[in-house]
């Protein structure tokens, strides 16, 4: 007994990562795998739906899934899964473009920080604070009240929202790196500070902003979702699974569950998929640093 | 003939960590050096090195004092390509970590192609420049495309002294260049750099917190002790015949022949009741 605990190593090695590994392989190749499978399903979409996603069929409303309707029919006689795959490209297109937009912003704004240090670092760190204190739904739903309803808005005004976060995180990056002497060295070189900062800064913090902005995907999805479903993103007829859910609350009531949980669950898989993958992207980037 | 590098008055001081009292971190440092010499900056750590070497090539503004190379006054206002150019010409740096001083992206033809385009050299000529350069530092062709990650620390530190050849700088500050070597390794970085001082008539300011090193490769020496020069002088007559207290402490504090640790114990008394 007292021998056996003595035979156990006494010093765990320093390189070990047991601690950092949230997840195991297989749970993350199945996540990558359905985020694959989503994207290329957004990217067929056109052409792989079995019947006109906004055709309303009223001699068939809320038919069960079947042969011919394999995820069923909704209040409006339209076929689910034509719905769904339609949607699938509506959702990750919103939640692109947010992401797209929000990055543009913050980065810049996050490097522009770093970089300039003084007064400029101290204005934009104070509006970026403040928009951060702010919740950003409210936020969102400010914009949307000043100009108007409708997907282009909201994702605008969710990118907004996003960027103060990824400010402050690639600005913590930036600061790190730009301390090291390979930097100082181009500086020395003369290479002027755009230069420094598009052409080898940013490149040299890809690996680690990339986890993140995966995990923001992710989250960034559920609030255009979200949007979509109080009424204030996209409108109908549009297939986008927020709106989806939302259109078919009335159906739970009445016992029809399948139209609003089946976007609702694709909506948490997704989700969840990316989290689980950019949080292993960050977790292996890390390490590898 | 001017001299390549002046160096007057240059103070610096530091706002002390939080409440912390101020630091003078360098304190009225003077000296020239010719083109083609070479000067050791030796001091214990904190003695202020760092922050000289910082202040010869412009990476660290001085409160006061100024450097002047090639008869240009380094405190350039002028902006823009050209003038961040011009002064790139003028000092260059190498740096004491070999891992955080090479860009990881890139390989060692890519980091001097890179440094030659942004000096003008033509296209055409880039490749048999930056083989010319790899052979000059002695760092053999097939690690052309070696990124850092896959050098040894002596060979980064070839690359980034090759990184600096291709500017073909005035002056060239090594701070702390070889400390992070082994000592075979060490030597050959100080035989290369003593080969490239006689071929291109750079002015070396090398920086030590090693005698022994700095002995090996430079003409002057020029000793801080709490941002001060406490000793200047001709390299040989320095390590010979040390005039300031604490010159002679850091000689014996070196482990080695002349090590005498009593010794040492008593200098730094004697060091600390005169200061
Ligand atoms: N950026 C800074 N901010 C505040 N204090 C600094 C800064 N850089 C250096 N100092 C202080 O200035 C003094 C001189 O530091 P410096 O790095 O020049 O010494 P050094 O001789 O290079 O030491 P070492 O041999 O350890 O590298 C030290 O007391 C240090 O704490
Ligand atoms: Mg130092």
């Amino acid at each position: 007994m007292t021998q056996n605990s003595a035979a156990a190593p006494a010093v765990r090695p320093l390189t070990g990562r047991t601690g950092r590994r949230r997840h195991n392989a297989w749970t993350v190749r199945l996540c990558a795998a359905i985020l694959v499978l989503v994207v290329a399903v957004a990217v067929l979409a056109p052409w792989i739906t079995p019947y006109d996603p906004y055709l309303a069929d009223f001699g068939s409303l809320w038919l069960p899934p079947s042969p011919d309707h394999w995820l069923g029919t909704d209040q409006l006689g339209r076929d689910m899964l034509s719905r769904l795959i339609a949607g699938a490209r509506q959702t990750m297109l919103g939640a692109i473009a947010l992401l797209a937009l929000a990055t543009v912003v913050g980065v810049t704004v996050g490097i522009t920080a770093a970089w300039q240090r003084g007064w400029v670092d101290a204005v934009l760190g104070r509006v970026t604070d403040v928009m951060f204190a702010f919740p950003g739904l409210l936020f969102v739903i400010l914009v949307i009240a000043v100009f108007d309803s409708g997907t282009g808005t909201a994702v605008v005004g969710m990118a907004l929202a996003y960027a103060p976060a990824i400010a402050r995180f690639t600005r913590a990056v930036a600061l790190d790196e730009l301390a090291r002497p390979y930097i100082a060295s181009y500086r020395l070189q003369g290479a002027g500070g755009l230069v420094i900062c598009v052409r080898y800064l940013l490149p040299n913090m890809v690996s680690t902003l990339l986890g993140y902005l995966v995990v923001l995907f992710g989250e960034g999805l559920m609030s255009l979702a979200a949007l979509n479903f109080i009424g204030f993103g996209a409108q109908p007829p549009s297939a986008d699974w927020g709106l989806m859910v939302a259109e078919a609350r009335n159906g739970v009531i009445q016992g029809y569950l399948g139209p609003a949980l089946v976007p609702g669950l694709t909506i948490a898989v997704v989700v969840v998929a990316t989290n689980v993958v950019g949080l292993h992207l960050s977790d292996k980037l890390a390490v590898r640093k | 003939m001017t001299d390549a590098l002046v160096v007057s008055g240059l103070t610096k001081t530091y706002r002390g960590a939080g409440r912390g009292p101020r630091v003078v971190a360098v304190d009225g440092i003077s000296f020239t050096l010719a083109a083609g010499g070479s000067l050791g900056v030796v001091g214990e750590s904190g003695s202020g090195k760092t922050t000289l070497a910082q202040m010869i090539v412009g990476l660290a503004e001085p409160d006061s004092g100024t450097v002047v190379i090639d008869g240009r006054d380094r405190r350039d206002l002028r902006r823009g390509r050209r003038a961040r150019l011009q002064r790139a010409t003028e000092a260059q740096m190498v740096f004491q970590d070999p891992y955080g001083s090479l860009d990881r992206r890139l390989d060692v033809a890519g980091a001097l192609a890179d440094t030659l385009r942004r000096h003008g050299t033509p296209k055409d000529r880039i490749a048999r420049d930056v083989a010319a350069l790899m052979d000059r530092v002695g760092l053999a062709s097939r690690l052309a495309n070696s990124r850092p990650h896959e050098l040894s620390g002596g060979q980064r530190q070839r690359v980034a002294i090759a990184k600096a050849l291709a500017i073909d700088p005035t002056v060239l500050v090594l701070d702390e260049a070889v400390s992070a070597l082994d000592v075979s390794v060490q030597a050959q970085i100080l035989t290369l750099l003593d080969e490239i001082r006689a071929e291109s008539g750079v002015a070396l300011v090398f920086v030590s917190h090693d005698l022994a090193v700095v002995g090996q490769v430079t003409d002057q020496i020029l000793v801080m002790y709490r941002g001060r020069a406490v000793e200047t002088g001709d390299t040989d007559q320095v390590l010979r015949r040390p005039e300031h207290p604490y010159t002679e402490m850091l000689l014996s504090s070196a482990p080695g022949p002349r090590w005498q640790p009593e010794r040492v114990a008593e200098l730094r008394a004697a060091l600390a009741a005169a200061t």
